[in-house]
């Protein structure tokens, strides 16, 4: 009996060894990012009010301005369309992977996105800048940058358009052939209705990503001032990325920082949604 | 039409030629020979030869593992990667017009796995017939369809509940419903009565010899009674070949092969 005790109490302190063990390498990782969450909101804090996410730039001032609504408004679109110009090559190459390719095509594929996944983003930015900005002659422009985004992110939504569309029961398909259904009817009829929420999903991560990049627009799409709302497709815009960027590259006065802060947290949120906004889709309905 | 007919009648029974005659309106005939079949490297299916009569009820027994469902498959075009020839009216399957797609509303497949669409029970119904206007409009061949397949008494009131939240011997049903909406000429049943108490069995049969009496079916079976019960034609297969084919009486009276006879009485079958 006392050996039993004994041997459950030994037991015990292992595990609570063990467990102390473990929080303690857990706790950094989940102190250090809530942390920096609660800084960024704290020295956002005097800034954020209405006028600062509703205000436009006059222009002309050097990012001291009473809003960055025209920055919030460029990144979105800069997002949206990359989203938009990479969404119908994703479904394209998911759709490919999963109709016609061969195993050794599949291989290829997936292993291809995960590679362009690692690339980093510069890397993009520098490709925009040397071809589209210069070579056709697009410019530094809303175009420009949406290209190089829709490269960006083009990985992530493939991969997971790929997933999602590999997740298909094949028994399900078949039991649409069997049905005299056509490829094209059981892509719509059949794969749509069942997997629209996670390809949504996907869609909405992407947008988180693109949103939060920063070096393949830097030089490919945005200006810092001198642009309140861009008039076309080829015009500059300014985005709250590289807003913060350039104003945190005036360091020593307290009012640009401040500003600088300000647009971080509104970034953070953004992001924060979009991603938010995928994690609870798929939890309503659906199977 | 006779719908048995007597075995060695059936052996010499020529496909199309004098059905074609016959009818304004033919009935398929299918014609099976030498149809094999290899997945992964191995060989599923050897040496498949038979035919089947304009009408009735043709029923395919074996062990687990006989290859019946492959066949099933490669009939209906689900398995593409067979050799040998397989007609219906006389024209190759490979050269359908209109390719698999309309060859497979042409051979109705029920799947021995049961398996709904994540819809209402009218649109599983009608989820096979092509246009939508013709699916909204299909209120009368719904009740049709779902009453052929013994369904409609349990769901008339809920045609647009979700097909899942059915039980399993209804999904059944509900798919034999499916398949019946898009008027195939040629039905195959894999094991279309598996999951089911004895009284929708029963519904069922009486369903499967009442389509049979236009067009044929073939109905993959581990119920032997059930195979008596539905007369015509019994194939005997196992380890991927036809071993006997004979009308049924003859074929549980006086099975010619060993094979069939082992099966018949002990269940198993050793036929390499
Ligand atoms: N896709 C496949 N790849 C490899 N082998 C397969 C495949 N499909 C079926 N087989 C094999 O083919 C053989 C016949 O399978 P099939 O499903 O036709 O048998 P069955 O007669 O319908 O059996 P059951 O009565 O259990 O349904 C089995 O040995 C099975 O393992
Ligand atoms: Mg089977």
């Amino acid at each position: 009996m006392s050996v039993l005790q004994q041997q459950y109490r030994n037991m015990l302190n292992r595990y609570t060894h063990g467990k102390a063990l473990v929080l303690l390498l857990a706790l950094p990782a989940l102190l250090i990012p809530t942390m920096v969450l609660c800084y960024i909101f704290w020295q956002a804090a005097p800034v954020l009010d209405w006028n600062f996410l509703f205000g436009t730039a006059d222009g002309i001032g050097f990012g001291v301005t009473e809003g960055i609504f025209s920055q919030l408004v460029g990144s979105l679109l800069l997002a949206t369309m990359a989203c938009l110009i990479a969404t119908p090559f994703a479904l394209g190459t998911a759709l490919y992977y999963r109709t016609f390719a061969t195993p050794w095509q599949q291989q290829l594929l997936s292993a291809l996105f995960n590679m362009l996944q690692g690339i980093p983003p510069i890397v993009f930015g520098l490709c925009g800048l040397v071809v589209l900005v210069n070579l056709f002659s697009w410019g530094v422009s809303l175009l420009s940058g949406a290209v190089v985004l829709a490269v960006v992110v083009l990985p992530l939504l493939a991969l997971n358009t790929l997933a999602t569309l590999e997740r298909i029961p094949n028994e399900y398909s078949e039991a649409g052939s069997a049905l005299g259904l056509t490829k094209g009817a059981i892509i719509l009829r059949l794969w749509l209705p069942r997997s629209w929420r996670q390809l949504l999903t996907g869609l909405l991560l992407a947008m988180a990503r693109a949103l939060s990049e920063t070096a393949p627009i830097m030089f490919t799409a945005t200006v810092f001032s001198g642009v309140v709302w861009p008039d076309s497709i080829f015009s500059p815009v300014t985005t709250l990325q590289t807003h913060i960027f350039y104003l945190a590259q005036e360091g020593n006065d307290p009012l640009l920082i401040s500003i600088a802060w300000g647009s971080a947290a509104v970034l953070v949120l953004l992001v924060a949604f979009f991603a938010l906004l995928a994690r609870l889709l798929p939890k309503s309905g659906g199977n | 039409m006779v719908a048995d007919l007597r075995h060695d009648d059936f052996l010499q029974a020529e496909p199309a030629g004098p059905l074609e005659s016959s009818q304004n309106q033919p009935s398929a005939v299918l014609t099976v020979e030498k149809l094999a079949l290899s997945l992964a490297g191995k060989e599923i299916l050897q040496q498949v030869d038979f035919s089947l009569s304009a009408i009735g009820v043709t029923s395919v027994i074996g062990p687990s593992g006989a290859g019946k469902s492959s066949l099933l498959r490669c009939l209906n075009g689900l398995e593409s990667g067979w050799t040998g020839g397989v007609k219906i009216d006389g024209n190759d399957i490979r050269q359908w017009p209109g390719g698999w797609d309309q060859l497979r509303r042409h051979v109705g497949l029920i799947a021995q796995k049961p398996l709904v669409f994540n819809t209402s029970i009218r649109a599983n119904v009608c989820f096979g017939l092509h246009g939508w206007r013709q699916r909204r409009r299909a209120d009368g061949l719904v009740k049709a369809s779902l009453q052929q397949a013994a369904l409609w008494d349990e769901v008339a009131d809920r045609l647009d509940a979700a097909a899942t939240t059915l039980s399993v011997g209804q999904q059944q049903r509900l798919c034999i419903a499916r398949a019946i909406a898009i008027k195939p000429k040629i039905l195959l049943l894999d094991e279309p009565t598996a999951s089911l108490d004895p009284l929708s069995k029963q519904l069922i049969e009486q369903s499967m010899l009442q389509l049979a009496q236009q067009i044929p079916l073939i109905c993959v079976t581990h119920d032997l009674e059930q195979a008596q019960r539905l007369k015509g034609q019994v194939i005997f297969m196992c380890d991927g070949r036809v071993i006997e084919q004979a009308a049924s009486d003859q074929f549980f009276r006086q099975p010619q092969q060993i094979e069939t006879r082992e099966f018949l009485r002990w269940s198993v079958c050793d036929c390499d």
